[in-house]
């Protein structure tokens, strides 16, 4: 059947999320560019200070593309061919760091490669720890993108290709690469862009020289109180940032299609050379996806147990109770702005755009934005959870739409003529089978609001302590029983990630329901 | 009776029905037949209202109901890949039309419970669709579509995803069930054979219009153009008439012809020969060939052609 066009369109959805869009982002950023666009000046781009910090950003995101690359597509390869025991499952817990807050990431990072770190070697002052964080998030990424590249690609497809004298490279190349490679492409935009507006890691990690622009403009506004400065920055990156994440919407666009693929094939790992080639793939992986998380448990089990009582302290209940509460509010607001966003931006380019926008302005500019916007609810329940909200519905929406686009036409077509109105088919139709995706996308949001840390720590007052900030307080006092403690709450905080993930990727019962 | 009214329908200005109007009458069944992305399946969902046209309106029993959304036009659709629903058993999938239109599930379940014995699959209401084989799945789907009384049936490619083997029996079945049931029904297809085992009269569509209505021997005995000639299968078709299979003369006192091509078939085979102004393709049958030398390459075929016998248009 021909693609049937749409006869109610669901686009005045958007309205709803456009509107919270335009007051949680819209207002505040101008309110930040107006500020910093008044004292703006293209002195300012030849200061040679911002001048490295600037470039330092961009590089250090370009840097992890083409490291993800070199490093991701190899593992791929090999991860989509052979068939092992386990595979499905490391397939799984790769989208574990995807779920991580950045400060628990960014202490593991520390926790291996800091001062007194388990590896024993000292990278801090060297561009390598924040290199190394970003692969921790990235890598991941990268090889479940490119792993299911290359499962588009029909077993059959390979199998001529073969018999027609192609060798495995140049199969790979001639067959497998134009099919692969938008996949990559849009992973390494996403790549980009979170490396590029990344603020946790780079905080944690880059120290006074490899730190980023988003940790310029923090130190701006919160050390040196010059709006100017940081609203020009802020301006630079949003720029950047809304290019790349058009390009991404773009290629997003070209790869969203009903997914109808025959199983590909893959060969069982066979004799010494394929098994220490898997072995090796593995133990990569682990180095890059796992050790930051094992080294972060390692040091809070080795930790006194003096630093293990910090659990049981008043602040750590209050941040404890103060992380589920935030975080469930969030998850009821960006569930429904997601479902309304998601649904609204099935056939609309410039909606599914407007869907990144949280993703693609960085939360510290937002963060700030709002403190300028609305300094009356600076300090209010509604504000905070609203932001949160914000950085959270993306992913509630994203799985609404891929799960929309996969969803065949003649699903609803048919229950339309069974008797169905639009909302029933929704009901009865769509939303069933969009449950999986949505429970993840769900997930996503808790894991997202339960480790925010940016907005957290400009919009929080002290009796609104998270986890997040009372980590990032340890961290800022001195002594070790202090980092320990940060240890050990980072451990809970690894926990809690670890169950949204566990939400995220347990299997869905398959069965077919009566009704 | 179905009635479409100078039916009009563009994609991003490419036409796909341009004026198209037919009548089905109740118990009738219509075939349309075109070649595919011919706009066959843009009709049906224009009738089923899940395609506004720009232009021209459908009547069903006397009412114009162009303007009702699909759920109210009590019609029943059939699709190319069954279109069941993954997240519900096969009973639930027949019963889903029941409960929207107000049965209680319970009652519903117990109607489609019914339903599918009916189509022969008694007692598989709690198999997920995907356990079912592709019959079974056709099967829950006409049962589906069958159990609500429609006022029309549409059936888009519904034999399409199915082999050949079971395709001829699910046809077979198919044309039972039509033939009892009172409604008009409306039957899209690239496949000339399924068109004329099934159907009453045939409409052939092309470049979003009908270039010939009528009963398949009509459509056969007068096709109305080399297109169709060719389209509902005849070999031989010239520019102004085409020599159907019964025009051709064998054996004593017919010209001598070079032999060009051989090819066996399941029942006899085919022949090309050199022919008057062209080459003619034949179908010998095994009793033709039984009262001949079999025809070799190179040699020799008495065969003329009976004048008066020639389509012509």
């Amino acid at each position: 059947m021909q693609k049937v066009l749409p006869l109610s369109d669901f686009r005045w959805l958007a309205l709803p999320p456009l509107l919270f869009l335009l007051l949680l982002v819209g207002l505040p950023l101008s309110r930040l560019l107006y500020e910093g666009g008044l004292a703006f000046s293209p002195a300012l781009l030849s200061d040679a200070y911002l001048q490295w910090r600037l470039g330092w950003s961009l590089l250090q995101a370009a840097a992890t593309c083409v490291l993800t690359l070199l490093l991701g597509l190899p593992l791929a390869w090999v991860l989509a061919h052979f068939e092992f025991r386990g595979r499905a499952l490391l397939l799984r817990v790769l989208m574990l760091p995807f779920v991580m807050p950045t400060l628990v990431a960014g202490l593991g990072v520390l926790a291996l490669f800091g001062p007194h770190g388990v590896s024993g070697l000292n990278l801090q002052d060297t561009p390598w720890l924040l290199l190394y964080g970003n692969l921790f998030y990235n890598l991941p990424l990268l090889i479940r993108a490119a792993v299911d590249g290359f499962d588009h690609v029909p077993a059959s497809r390979l199998m001529v290709a073969r018999t027609l004298g192609a060798s495995r490279w140049r199969a790979f190349w001639r067959v497998e690469w134009p099919v692969v490679r938008p996949w990559l492409a849009s992973a390494l935009c996403l790549i980009f862009l979170y490396c590029f507006s990344g603020f946790g890691l780079a905080l944690l990690l880059g120290g006074q020289r490899y730190a980023t622009v988003e940790v310029e403009i923090y130190s701006l506004v919160a050390y040196e109180l010059n709006l100017a400065d940081a609203g020009a920055l802020a301006l630079l990156m949003l720029l950047l940032g809304a290019v790349i994440a058009l390009l991404y919407a773009l290629i997003e666009r070209r790869l969203a299609r009903p997914d109808k693929r025959s199983p590909p094939l893959r060969q069982p790992v066979q004799g010494w050379p394929q098994r220490l080639l898997l072995l090796a793939c593995l133990l990569l992986l682990a180095l890059f996806a796992a050790a930051p998380l094992l080294a972060v448990l390692l040091r809070a089990l080795l930790a006194d147990a003096a630093a293990w009582r910090v659990l049981l302290q008043d602040d750590t209940l209050l941040a404890l109770g103060n992380t589920l509460r935030f975080s469930l509010l969030a998850l009821l607001l960006a569930t429904a702005l997601g479902l309304l966003h998601g649904l609204a931006a099935q056939r609309s380019a410039g909606l599914r755009a407007l869907m990144f926008l949280p993703f693609m302005v960085s939360p510290v500019c937002v963060a700030f934005g709002l403190l300028l916007a609305y300094p009356a609810y600076s300090a209010t329940l509604a504000l905070l959870v609203a932001a949160y909200a914000l950085l959270a519905y993306p992913f509630v929406a994203k799985a609404v739409v891929s799960a929309r686009d996969a969803l065949p036409a003649a699903l609803p077509n048919a229950a339309r003529t069974l008797g169905a109105s639009p909302w029933r088919v929704f009901w009865r139709v769509s939303l069933p089978l969009m449950r999986p995706a949505l429970r993840r996308g769900m997930a996503f949001a808790a894991a997202t609001a339960v480790g925010e840390f940016a907005v957290s720590l400009f919009l929080s007052r002290p009796e609104w302590l998270t986890l997040t900030t009372l980590i990032y307080q340890h961290l800022g006092r001195p002594g070790a029983a202090n980092l320990e403690a940060a240890l050990v709450l980072s451990s809970v905080l690894l926990l809690l990630a670890l169950l949204a993930f566990m939400a995220i990727e347990w299997p869905e019962k398959t069965h077919a329901r009566t009704s | 009776m179905l009635e479409l009214r100078d039916l009009a329908l563009a994609f991003a200005g490419r036409r796909v029905l341009d004026g198209l109007s037919l009548q089905v009458a109740a118990g009738e069944t219509v075939a349309l037949l075109g070649p595919s992305g011919e706009g066959k399946s843009s009709l049906l969902a224009v009738i089923a209202g899940l395609l506004r046209p720009q232009r021209g309106q459908v009547w069903l029993g006397g009412r114009d109901i162009s303007r009702l959304p699909p759920e109210q036009r009590q019609l029943a659709m059939m699709f190319q890949d069954h279109a069941l629903f993954p997240h519900l058993d096969a009973a639930a999938n027949v019963a889903f039309g029941l409960q929207e239109r107000g049965v209680p599930r319970a009652a519903a379940r117990q109607r489609a419970e019914a339903a599918l014995a009916a189509v022969g699959l008694a007692g598989r209401g709690a198999a997920a669709c995907h356990q079912l084989s592709g019959g079974e799945q056709q099967r829950v789907a006409l049962a589906r579509a069958l159990i609500g009384e429609p006022a029309l049936f549409l059936l888009d490619e519904p034999f399409s995803s199915l082999d050949t083997h079971l395709k001829q029996q699910l046809i077979d079945d198919l044309r039972q069930r039509l033939s009892a049931m009172a409604v008009p029904t409306l039957l899209v297809t690239h496949d000339r054979h399924e068109a004329f085992a099934l159907a009453d009269r045939v409409a052939i569509l092309q470049h979003g219009r009908l270039i010939q209505v009528g009963t398949p021997g009509e459509v056969l005995a007068r096709p109305a153009s080399a297109w169709v000639a060719r389209f509902v299968g005849f070999d031989n078709v010239a520019a102004d008439h085409a020599i159907p299979p019964a025009a051709f003369r064998l054996g004593d006192g017919q010209p001598l012809r070079t032999v060009k091509l051989v090819e066996p078939r399941v029942e006899g085979c085919r022949v090309v020969v050199a022919g008057d102004g062209g080459d003619w393709v034949l179908s010998l049958s095994a009793r033709e060939l039984a009262t001949q030398p079999y025809p070799q390459r190179g040699g020799h075929l008495a065969v003329g052609v009976d004048r008066a016998a020639l389509l012509r248009w």
